[in-house]
Order: C-alpha cells, then structure tokens, then sequence
C-alpha cells in the first residue's frame, strides 16, 4: 500500500510559512522535492536543536516540517544556471509550492506564466502572508504578527481577575503557518481533482491572511449580525458576555477543562455517583438538582453555583489524568490540559500508531513525533524517510532531468 | 463563467456543530454538491446558535449557521423511519462522500458502519471525523474543541507565564478537524480517480491537533524538556526563533494593541530609525539580540512606551514602511470595517437569505485563477431542498415524493 497523491510530483521552495504544506503532500505520497539556498532553508536555523547545537541537519522544526521530502541546493539567487535548473525541474512536476514574496518568482523567471507554456498542466500555488495584490502584499510578518492580523490573537486571552490589562495571546506552535498551510494543500488538492477531470492545471493565490480571518469561529457572525466584538476569557470561548470559568486545576497542579457539567440528566447522575463515590456532592440528591435548568450555568441559578464550586473542589482531590478519564467515563468530554510532549504517553494514540519514531544528526535511536493527522484506510500515510539533510538529493534530483521531459 | 472545480462531486452531509461543516463549507464552496441530511427531532444546534436575528430561534435565522453553511442544500430525512433509512441508502449509492461527526459507533448502530456503506456503494469515500478515531481503547471518549485543543498540548501553549492556560478562544480544532478531513478527502478523491477505489477515512479530532505542535514534541522526545517548566508558555514573547522585540505593545484607545518582531538585525536597526532613534536603544544591554532577549522586561517597557501614545493603524503603516514585521491586533470589527486589505481584495460578499435578509459572507480562500470557489446561496432553510434532491438525485416522481411525505419521512 502507498500514498493516495503517490506518482504527484512536487516542487517546494518554501521556508517556515509553506513547509507544513509541503509536508501535508509529501506525507499522502507525493515526491516532493525541497529546492534550498546553499546556506539551507531559513527553517534549519530555527530551534529547538538537537543536544541545543545549531547545525543546518539538526532543527527539530526542520525535522518535523520536511518529512518525506528530498533536497536539491540550487542558487536561485546567484546562478542562472540554477534557475534553469529549477526551471527544469518545475517543467517535469505537478505542483509548484512557494511562499516567495510576492514579484519575486517572476524575477527569477518562475512565474507562472513562463512555467506554464512549457507545463499546462502544472499546479501553482504562491502562499504569502496578505495575497498577490492590495495595500498589504509587501508587509512583513512572523507567526504572531499574521494571527494578530487574521483576527484568531485577539480571541485568546483573560478575563481580568486572571490577569488584568492582558493583550490577546500568541498561542504557539507556529498556527498561524499551520492554518495557511491547510489553505494551500487544500487549494492544491482541490486544483488537481479539477485536473483530473480536465487535465488543465492553475495558479492558486493562497493568503495566510485570509486564511486566518476564515478560522475565527463565532468572532465574525457576532459582528456582522450583531455589531458586537467578543471579549477574551482565561481559557474558554471569547464571547459577547461573561462566561462560567472552565479550567480547574488538579492536585497535581495540572489544569483540567470541565464543561457541560449538567447538561443532561444521564451524564449528570454519573457525575453524582463519581463525586459522591470520593466523598463530595453529598446534597447532590436534593430534589433541587434534578432539574436540567436549575444546573445550567448559565442561568446562574443558586444550585449551579453550588454545584460548580462542589466540583472545583473535587477536582482538587483528583490528578488531572483522573479527573479526564473518570469525566470521560461518565460521558462528558472533559479533558486534561497536556504539555505537547505528554500526549506521547498516551495508550490510546499508541494503539492507532499514531506517533512515529524518526531520527537525524545526533539522534540514532529514533525519537517519536506527532505522526498522521487522519487514518485513510486504503492509502495509509506513512513515514518512508526523515527529514532531508541539506543538499542530500541533489545529484539524484538533478540526474533525473537527463531523461526526456514527460509528456 | 469558468466551471467549478468539484462540481460533479456529491457530499451526503451528516455532519453538525462545527467540525464536519466546516469541512463540508469548503467543498460546497469550490462547487461540490453538498446535501445537509437534516431531521427534525435531532437538528443542528447551530440552527439554535447565537447570533440569532430575531426574538426567538426559528432554525433558520442563525447567523452562525449562515456562516458556515452557505452554498449547501438541506433535505429532511427522518433516518428512524425504515422509508428514510432506505432513502439515505439510495443517497450514498448515487453520492461520490458520505461525512460525518458523530460520536463512533454511532453510524454503526445504523447499520452503516464502511462495510456496509461499501457494499451500497463500491466507490464511496466515507470520512469520520471523531474525537478520537474509529479505533483504539479510547474511542467512546468524546471531544468538543477545547477538549482536543487541551489533550493535544495546543491549551498549554498558549498563555502569560505564571498565569492560567490562555488557550484559544474558539474552537480552533473544528476549523482545523475540518480542513484535515478535507486534506483526506481530496486525497482520496484523487486516488479513487486514478483507481476506482474508495476508502475510509478515519479522523481523530485529538490527533488532528497532536500534529500541531511537532516541533514541541520533539524537544521533549529528544531533548528530554517538556512544556511543562518555568517561564513558558512565554506569553507574546518568541519560543523559536528566539528573537527580541517579540511582543504585544498597548495603544492608544481601549484594548488597542499591536504585535511587533524584530527577528534581525536590520529589523531591530529599522525600528530603532521608526521610534526616531532613542537614546535608549543604543544603549549595549540591546545591542544584540541576545542581549535584548536576557533584558526583554526593560526593553518591551520602553517600546511600550512609545506604542502607548500612538493609533495603532498609524503605527502599523509607519513599522510596515520601515520594514518591521508588525500588525494591529485586529477585532472582528476591525477586519470588516477597516482593515485596507481585505476590502481591497474585495474580501467581503452578500447573498440573500429569506429570514435573515442580505447577509454578509467571507470570501472564498484560496483564490484559483482557473476555477474559483463562488458563493451561490445563503445557508439552507431546514428542509429547503428535500423535494428537489430526491427529483434531481434519485429521479422521484412528485406522486412518489407525495407519498413518502405522507409516510411521514420528511421530518
């Protein structure tokens, strides 16, 4: 068995924003090969580093972000020969990936115009921070920067008693990249099942910035319906008015995300009997609470109050790992706040195989990672090789455009 | 007018809340027809969802459900009842997807588990989207968003140090749950293109979030450091690259800020030049950036100080023109009112809707020169479609359609 997109040949010259989309592909099956400067992707000098030594083979963010793919260096910069090269190569592939800032590929003769007289079916997908045109195209971004414009920062944040006067939060993990990363693959996907059909390729203008503003939930109905900004809340949904709290933390100091304490008559008796079975809720069986209403806390009813605070402090006598599976036993899906790193230990993501054990400079064993996002039966995703160090294809790459051009 | 890139691709929608339409948006966006089976007894909640135009939910004056229901078709199947059942079956046959987002197991019990499905329907693509997928000890746990977002490490990293987990305030794994199910489909789509095989797809809304935060993953795997220790999550502050500035500064106004990174040298230079060079700044505790990352507590104070007696959008244009990475942390409000780029991309689109008026959409993200996405309708009134799918899909006569509406089928 092999990837769905495997036979797709692929072209990336991306650096932190476009990689992941890169890696999307190359995951499913597609052979994608990573042009690089001489000096390497901007992405082989971002940390963390193996044993924290920089080197252009040991950036645990290029390691995870380049699975699957090959390296060639070519200077696109300095060599015309090497924009020919690239050229080349382009003129062999089905998709072409480059997060170039906008002018750019036409100054190195990779536009797609020049590229798609010799390949029309070619795919052509620019991702840049703000789009081709308008007054933002040339502006400068990091992740931050790009989530503070796309409008998901300003819904992270706190409710003053937690931490009064706080700005919206950068939450991390480059999301920003993340989420334009889903755009492109899936505009790239959604180009090549319309080639399939009429064997034409095109061009995909795919902004980060758009991207972005697509993904903030209930922000934009609340203002185009109501002419209502949310306000940010510690660890919960942004919203038009205050709202219940819903991380607790643990015994062992860890959070917990409790909600939909309640909500129905079935999870709410397990609940009873959970508590009750360590000591708490005692009062639980009053009449009073039998009432789906009476426990809604948004009501703000006295037997809600009662009944959140009850269990805040049953919490405190429970680990956050507990406190997650007993809830989830009862049918509430509450959770436990992890550290990435801690959803390795997981049973359940062990018995889908989810993650996967790579390795690299410095690192012989194998170290496990985060590995597939979906599960396709037929065409299951796979790690067939880590991570290219720099240049490692180059010579094969290359070798491969002495064959005729297919047609 | 070009054609639509999936046009021809038909979706049986059985999704709801978020997640699966959020994938299902999309597809209907780049033409897919995407039919929402919709029963009366069980609706939507986003049908209930605020913002509601109006004084009481009517199921279709939702304005979030407006939003990410656009460009779908809804049909009226009571699946309980055995002409129902027979229907949806009769619907997968034709179908090219079959989606939804139920709790697992829950289409098992109605006897359309992927076998099934299959054997009604050799091609179909069947895509899960579940908290934690079809397999494995866990699989009846049950996830909303934030439940994702904490188990998969994204709650954490998210926050002041010494404070509380920030998280995300939306459910940003039902965006991301959907795009990876669309990610899958197309794949599988392809794939059936060239080979005539189907297949299922099987998404865990937990590992859908778990692949967010590789590279965090790693430093614990091999570095041995988790997440979990003192100083992070950094708040605004870089984690990697570690650069400095790389903050939120206040602005003129009421909850008015600004995100700016200097992540060079000549980054840091040109900000220095856009502050009117202050002699602080040539002071040696920031003349490198690693000396501005060990005294960033001096540092952000003073470039606080100068953002908070300035207009955010002004100071936007002036860092942008020195070529600092910096944006206004922008509101909802802002990104339709304001914000210069989205309107001049002519972002923001209308379509006519029976109970909530002319409504205001999105555009359609990303932009394919030869087959656009296009918005062609307003979110579905329940039931909307129903008499029409079953003529255009199944080829009903009215007489038929009669009788299984007195059958009581339709509710």
């Amino acid at each position: 068995m092999s990837g769905p997109l495997e036979g797709l040949r692929v072209v990336e010259i991306c650096g932190e924003l476009g990689q992941y989309a890169g890696k999307l592909l190359a995951d499913l099956g597609a052979d994608v090969v990573k042009v690089e400067p001489p000096e390497g992707s901007e992405a082989r000098r971002v940390g963390p580093f193996v044993n924290d030594e920089p080197g252009p083979n040991r950036s645990l963010n290029f390691w995870y972000h380049n699975t699957n793919k090959r390296s060639a260096v070519l200077d696109l910069e300095g060599s015309e020969r090497d924009r020919e090269l690239a050229r080349a190569l382009i003129a062999r592939a089905d998709v072409f990936l480059e997060s170039l800032p906008p002018g750019r590929p036409a100054a190195l003769g990779l536009d797609y115009d020049t590229l798609a007289a010799t390949n029309p079916g070619l795919i052509h997908c620019a991702l840049t921070p703000f789009g081709q045109d308008g007054p933002w195209a040339g502006y400068r971004v990091t992740d931050m920067v790009a989530l503070a414009a796309g409008g998901p920062m300003n819904m992270n944040g706190y409710d003053p008693t937690d931490a009064p006067g706080a700005p919206p939060i950068h939450g991390k993990g480059d999301q920003a990249f993340n989420t334009a990363a889903h755009y492109a693959a899936m505009g790239i996907l959604t180009a090549l099942v319309a080639r399939d059909a009429t064997g034409e390729g095109q061009y995909i203008d795919c902004s980060m910035h758009e991207a972005l503003s697509s993904t903030t939930e209930v922000g934009l109905p609340h203002w185009l319906y109501t002419g209502t900004n949310i306000i940010r809340q510690t660890g919960r949904h942004a919203a038009t008015i205050r709202t219940e709290p819903w991380l607790h933390r643990a015994r062992d100091g860890r959070d917990v995300l409790v909600f939909n304490i309640g909500r129905s008559n079935e999870s709410w008796g397990k609940l009873k009997r959970w508590m009750q079975s360590h000591g708490f809720g005692a009062n639980f069986d009053e009449a009073r609470f039998d009432d789906p209403m009476n426990r809604m806390a948004a009501r703000g009813t006295p037997e809600a109050k009662e009944i959140f605070e009850e269990v805040s402090r049953f919490i405190t006598a429970l680990d956050a790992e507990d406190v997650y599976r007993g809830a989830q036993a009862c049918g509430l899906p509450w959770g436990a706040v992890r550290s990435p790193d801690e959803a390795v230990d997981d049973p359940h993501l062990h018995d889908r195989g989810h993650f996967v054990a790579t390795t690299g400079e410095g690192v012989e064993g194998g170290a496990l990672m985060p590995g597939a996002p979906y599960v396709l039966n037929a065409t299951p995703w796979e790690l067939r090789r880590p991570a290219p160090r720099l240049g490692e294809h180059t010579d094969e790459v290359l070798a491969g455009l002495r064959g005729p051009t297919p047609g | 007018m070009p054609g639509l890139p999936l046009d021809g691709v038909r979706v049986i929608d059985l999704t709801w809340i978020i997640a699966g339409p959020t994938a299902t948006r999309f597809l209907a966006d780049f033409g897919a027809d995407v039919i929402k089976v919709e029963h009366e007894q069980a609706v939507d909640p986003i049908r209930l969802g605020r913002p509601i135009v109006g004084d009481a939910p009517t199921l279709n004056n939702s304005g979030f459900f407006n939003y990410i229901n656009r460009n779908k078709r809804s049909i009226l199947l009571n699946v309980r009842h055995p002409f129902g059942m027979d229907l949806l079956r009769r619907l997968i046959a034709v179908s090219d997807v079959v989606i939804e987002n139920f709790s697992a197991g829950t289409l098992a019990s109605w006897e359309l588990d992927y076998p099934e499905m299959r054997a009604i329907n050799e091609r179909i693509i069947y895509c899960s989207i579940s908290g934690f997928g079809h397999t494995g000890r866990d699989r009846d746990h049950t996830t909303w968003g934030p439940t994702a977002q904490a188990l998969g490490g994204l709650t954490l990293t998210s926050g002041l140090p010494g404070k509380p987990p920030a998280g995300w305030g939306y459910s940003y794994m039902d965006h991301t749950a959907g795009y990876s199910a669309v990610i899958a489909i197309l794949a599988a789509l392809h794939h059936r293109a060239r080979t005539g095989e189907g297949q299922h797809v099987d998404l865990s809304q937990v590992e859908a979030a778990t692949v967010l935060n590789g590279p965090a993953v790693l430093d614990g795997t091999v570095n041995g450091r988790s997440w979990r220790r003192e100083g992070l999550p950094p708040g605004n502050r870089a984690w990697e690259p570690a650069v400095a500035p790389h903050n939120t500064y206040p602005c003129l106004g009421e909850d008015r800020w600004i995100a700016v990174a200097a992540t060079s040298e000549p980054e840091w230079e040109a900000l220095v030049r856009a502050m009117d060079d202050p002699a602080w700044a040539r002071d040696e505790r920031f003349g490198s950036n690693a000396a501005r990352l060990a005294d960033q507590d001096a540092l952000d104070e003073r470039i606080a100080a100068w953002t908070s007696q300035r207009d955010d959008y002004e100071l936007m244009a002036l860092l942008q023109a020195s070529g600092v990475p910096a944006s206004v942390c922008q509101k909802p409000g802002d990104r339709v009112e304001r914000d210069p780029q989205l309107a001049s991309r002519d972002w923001w689109r209308t379509l006519p809707h029976p109970e909530l008026g002319e409504t205001r959409h999105d555009g359609v993200a990303p932009r394919l020169s030869a087959t656009p996405g296009t918005l062609r309708r307003a979110a579905p009134c329940i039931g909307e479609h129903t008499r029409e799918i079953l003529a255009d899909a199944l080829n009903l006569t009215e007489a038929e359609i009669d009788e299984y509406a007195e059958a009581g089928v339709f509710m």
